[in-house]
């Protein structure tokens, strides 16, 4: 089995942190393509999930959304799709696909969050004679923000996951060291790699769990949590 | 569609083995949870909520490769990817198992232990039946997911539905992807039908409280 | 359930006697791998069928992956059977290894072989990796061998994550030919990468169908960077000698061009490796 000691010595070898495949690179290739497809996904959906909450409408196509979503396996999204468009457009292909991975719990959640606002405290506002645009920015939106963090944690994992496989459709990101390192039988690179991305990935959703919890707010009637 | 009607015994092969691998994890899993939930006290809820919520940000092709120099198993075959999967089933239905519990009516607690019920035969006989709904609605959640993630170790060998996807990719066969994707898509529907449907035959008193409500 | 009739104690008995015996036959189980590469499926998968028909018990553990993986299950014993191709796995087991001629790199394999593990007769089909660029790439530049692209200034190399490790990698380039290479890993979209121009070069294995359907040209390689690398089986001690001698049947039938053409089977009429290794077996009168 594969000491510790092997493992440190990979981590602690500055030729695996720098070129083109090493840690440095391939981190802020693998994040770089995670936050830029989390911000369009946000963009997209947290208008279109405080929408649905606000008017009452269409809740029926976020659960289904929600639930058909966690059906879809990412390996064969991201290789349809990257196939479909060629291999020029690849980098455009994995954002989609990304992006269509990060949209449905952001979706939810925002969903989520404004549904959770009990109708006193929107009847309230309107009383006091806020528009519906004040109404969204002042009152729902502050509300809602964990339930939307939440949704974007969530997210935040399902695609930093998904960037794992990159290398598999000739990208970079961490996953390349566990790809590399089966081919070449490195399990040091392998289990090395993988923790990387395991610290990576735990650290970037206790630091949105934060947020989270920054923003929460409990209401009277309904907490909203987790 | 013509790829997949002529290679209809290839994806009979994958899908078998699809199956098990997710339906082993999702069963193993969900008992570990529940027992889980049930046992462990308030106090250390939280952590160990934060444990498995860890583990379940922990991206699946990572959890594979990683387990083998954690605890011995192969970095080829099913064994290591069914116990990852099982570990994923337990991280997502602790939080919901846990809810079920805490969703039984206080007074059906009381009347059991009234009756002279022992706290296994309360649980057995009436906490568990009472929590089914929740449970099934988590294990419906976790199913998707697992159906789903369960193609990724095909990644390490393991020749499941994901070989779809791979294979497709090399040979450049456009309808061996689109059929792997609908093969899982299948698999998660009727699993969910399935589930829906046992929790309503678990059930049977729900409609008639509904009906005097 | 709580009464047992005989007859149901009877049933489970023969049940269990019957279990008995075919986990006593289990023993005899041949296991057959294969990479994760349709190619070396297409001919494990004959592999299976032709010692099926023969009455052995075969179970398929196919796509295992790279050589590096899988090796030490061969060696474990976790494997039988498994197509190989001599070239690399020589350079697996000796990276240094300096011979380049199918025979001679046969004959050092035979003797890198760690014990239990024998290669089988050698196939004259060959499939081996090899650099490609596109044909207006190598009529602007004036390209012919391997040694020609020292001239170029920069030069994008294509291929599995791998390649810096292997010994015909960017590092054996380098040593052989003088050429530096910027290494991009372009994994499964290696050939597409060079058609589409965002690679000069690509490692391409010699039996892939593309090469020939897209036009493209292998680059010579005088020097030997690559060591000749044809089909071989590797048979642990499980694979007994009626066993084996079908397997060398199948050796012996299998040309190079046999292979692409199946390569090509695979990739246009995109069958299924058993479909096209039994249509083969049966062309050559290998299988009814």
């Amino acid at each position: 089995m594969l000491s510790i000691a092997e493992i440190w010595q990979w981590l602690f070898d500055v030729t695996n942190w720098e070129g083109r495949y090493g840690l440095v690179n391939l981190f802020f290739e693998h994040m770089t393509l995670s936050f830029s497809a989390i911000l369009i996904a946000a963009l997209i959906a947290v208008p279109i999930g405080v929408a649905i909450g606000h008017l009452g409408k269409g809740e029926a196509v976020v659960v289904a959304i929600s639930s058909i979503s966690r059906a879809i396996p990412t390996m064969g999204l991201l290789f349809a799709l990257v196939m479909f468009m060629g291999i020029e457009f690849r980098g455009f292909a994995v954002t989609l696909a990304l992006v269509i991975i990060a949209i449905p719990p952001i979706l939810a959640g925002s969903y989520a969050g404004i549904k959770a606002i009990p109708q006193t405290i929107s009847q309230a506002a309107k009383a006091q004679g806020m528009t519906a645009q004040q109404l969204i920015w002042h009152v729902e939106l502050p509300l809602s923000a964990a339930s939307i963090i939440g949704g974007v944690r969530i997210a935040y994992i399902q695609v930093v996951s998904t960037v794992v496989l990159a290398p598999l459709i000739g990208l970079g990101g961490l996953g390349f060291g566990i790809i590399q390192g089966l081919a070449l039988r490195d399990f040091a690179q392998v289990t090395s790699s993988a923790l990387i991305i395991v610290f990576i990935t735990i650290l970037g959703d206790r630091l949105i769990g934060f947020a989270q919890k920054l923003t929460a707010v409990k209401l009277a009637a309904v907490e909203i949590d987790r | 569609m013509e790829w997949a009607l002529k290679n209809l015994e290839l994806i009979f092969d994958l899908t078998m083995t699809h199956l098990w691998v997710s339906l082993v994890p999702l069963v193993i899993g969900s008992v570990i949870a529940i027992f889980l939930a049930r046992i462990v006290p308030k106090r250390f809820a939280g952590s160990v909520n934060g444990t498995l919520g860890a583990l379940y940000a922990i991206p699946s092709l990572a959890l594979f490769v990683a387990l083998p120099a954690l605890i011995g198993t192969n970095y080829v075959g099913p064994i290591n990817v069914v116990i990852a999967l099982s570990l994923y089933v337990v991280a997502s239905m602790f939080f919901s198992a846990r809810d079920a519990f805490s969703q039984v009516p206080a007074p059906a607690i009381f009347i059991a232990r009234a009756q002279g019920m022992s706290p296994w035969q309360r649980i057995i006989h009436v906490e568990l039946p009472l929590a089914i709904p929740g449970l099934i609605a988590g294990l419906r959640v976790a199913a998707a997911s697992t159906v789903s993630m369960a193609s990724i170790g095909a990644v390490v060998g393991v020749r499941n539905l994901g070989y779809l996807f791979l294979d497709g990719f090399q040979r450049k066969i456009a309808d061996e992807i689109v059929t792997g994707l609908f093969a899982i898509f299948v698999i998660a529907i009727v699993l969910d039908a399935g589930l829906w449907f046992l929790s309503k035959v678990l059930t049977p008193w729900s409609k008639k409280s509904v009906q005097h409500a | 359930m709580k009464k047992m009739t005989k007859s149901s104690i009877a049933l489970s008995a023969v049940a269990i006697l019957g279990l008995a015996g075919c986990a006593e036959a289990g023993s005899e189980t041949i296991v057959i791998g294969s990479q994760a590469y349709y190619s070396n499926e297409i001919v494990a998968e004959a592999y299976a069928l032709v010692l099926e028909d023969a009455g052995f018990q075969v179970e398929r553990q196919f796509s295992l992956g790279q050589r590096d993986v899988y090796v030490p299950a061969i060696v474990a014993g976790e494997v039988d059977l498994f197509p190989e191709y001599s070239g690399n796995l020589l350079q697996y087991f000796n990276p240094e290894a300096s011979e380049t001629s199918a025979e001679d790199v046969y004959n050092a394999l035979v003797a890198a072989l760690p014990a239990g593990l024998t290669a089988l007769t050698l196939s004259g089909a060959s499939d081996q990796d090899s650099y490609n660029v596109t044909k207006e790439f190598a009529t602007e530049n004036n390209l012919v061998s391997i040694g020609d692209l020292a001239a170029l200034a920069n030069v994008t190399l294509g291929g599995p994550p791998e390649l810096t490790g292997r010994p015909y990698g960017p590092q054996g380039l380098l040593t052989t030919y003088g050429v530096t290479v910027a290494f991009e890993a372009t994994g499964e979209t290696t050939v597409e990468s060079l058609v589409a121009g965002l690679i000069d070069m690509a490692n391409v294995y010699s039996a892939d169908p593309r090469i020939q359907q897209l036009g493209l040209v292998t680059l010579k390689d005088p020097q030997g960077l690559f060591l000749a690398s044809n089909l071989v089986p590797i048979a642990s001690g499980a694979v007994n000698a009626d066993a084996r001698a079908l397997i060398n049947a199948i050796s012996l039938a299998m040309s190079a061009e046999d292979l692409v053409a199946m390569n090509v089977r695979s990739v246009e009429e995109q069958l299924s490796a058993a479909v096209i290794a039994r249509d083969w077996l049966v062309s050559k009168g290998l299988l009814n």
